[in-house]
């Protein structure tokens, strides 16, 4: 469930998707995203070669903590691709918020898997 | 000496500040004045970046304190540490500012002005690369931060980081982090 500190985390095993929603500064963000890194570790290290897994993130504020749990995150998706698994990242963000743009755009950097980067326009 | 809360709020105002906490932080208290900060901003019809840039600032700048409170908790002087924080948020002709202070340990200053002076000496380019490296870094276990919140707090503000040291006692001192937004 989304709280004001952290993200709204669901994953669709049949849609084979992985959604994460929300603004994430939790208390402790390695003790927030330990169980959705364990989880998604062990669904990979399970899968085997051509599996594919959908990741949707849409998170407007990031503190550096919880960056550096994102990190790990792609990072193990990054891992799958290379070993032949179907990936694909899609990053919704703000159209007004550059910030978040560019903090997505700096993650995708050093990464080859397919990663989308898709601009929403604000709810109101 | 009598309690001259109009004294206060006059010398509030002249310095600009908007928003102002003093105590401990718990991660309740800062994700209702996250909340506030954020409200208040949005009134003030800025573009949604540089609320973004304020706010994110404020949340690194309280969990740097609060972490820090944590992190002393088994200290003789852990108490008055982690009472000793204080927030103020302000706005100048300048622009935005989030400034903050705590009271630390003597021994915990050096590295703390040393971290500060190696991202002064850096540019956005600099400072990118060192956030890029920080983050790739293995952290002990047990970390409460990721050790990227200066640098962080440095990419987004519009002027260097300004800190001061101001000694209390032979084992303390108080830390003041100025940034400009």
């Amino acid at each position: 469930m989304k709280t004001k500190s952290t993200p709204e985390v669901q994953f669709d095993r049949q849609k084979q998707r992985l959604r994460i929603e929300g603004q994430s500064y939790p208390e402790n963000a390695f003790k927030f995203y330990e169980p959705v890194f364990s989880w998604l570790n062990d669904y990979l290290t399970d899968s085997e070669e051509g599996a594919s897994l959908e990741i949707h993130i849409n998170m407007p504020y990031i503190n550096t903590s919880s960056s550096k749990c994102v990190m790990m995150i792609l990072e193990r998706l990054e891992e799958a691709h290379q070993n032949g698994q179907k990936i694909a990242v899609r990053w919704y963000y703000d159209v007004e918020n550059e910030t978040a743009k560019e903090c997505a755009e700096e993650f995708k950097e050093d990464l080859t898997m397919p990663f989308e980067l898709l601009p929403v326009e604000e709810e109101k | 000496m009598e309690f001259d809360l109009l004294k206060l709020q006059r010398i509030l105002q002249d310095y600009g500040v908007l928003i102002n906490f003093a105590g401990r932080f718990t991660q309740e208290i800062i994700e209702e004045l996250g909340d506030a900060v954020k409200k208040y901003l949005e009134t003030e019809a800025i573009s949604q970046n540089e609320t973004y840039n304020v706010f994110s600032v404020f949340i690194e700048q309280t969990q740097n304190i609060k972490n820090y409170g944590v992190l002393k908790r088994g200290s003789p002087h852990g108490d008055r540490i982690a009472n000793s924080g204080i927030i103020t948020i302000g706005k100048t002709p300048d622009g935005y500012f989030v400034c903050a202070g705590n009271i630390i340990e003597n021994n915990d200053v050096s590295a703390l002005t040393a971290k500060l002076d190696e991202i002064s000496r850096l540019d956005k380019a600099g400072l990118k690369k060192l956030f890029k490296e920080q983050m790739k870094k293995e952290l002990p276990p047990g970390s409460l931060g990721a050790g990227l919140g200066l640098i962080n707090m440095a990419r987004r503000a519009t002027r260097p980081l300004h800190y001061s040291v101001e000694k209390l006692d032979d084992s303390l001192l108080f830390f003041t982090l100025k940034v400009n937004v």
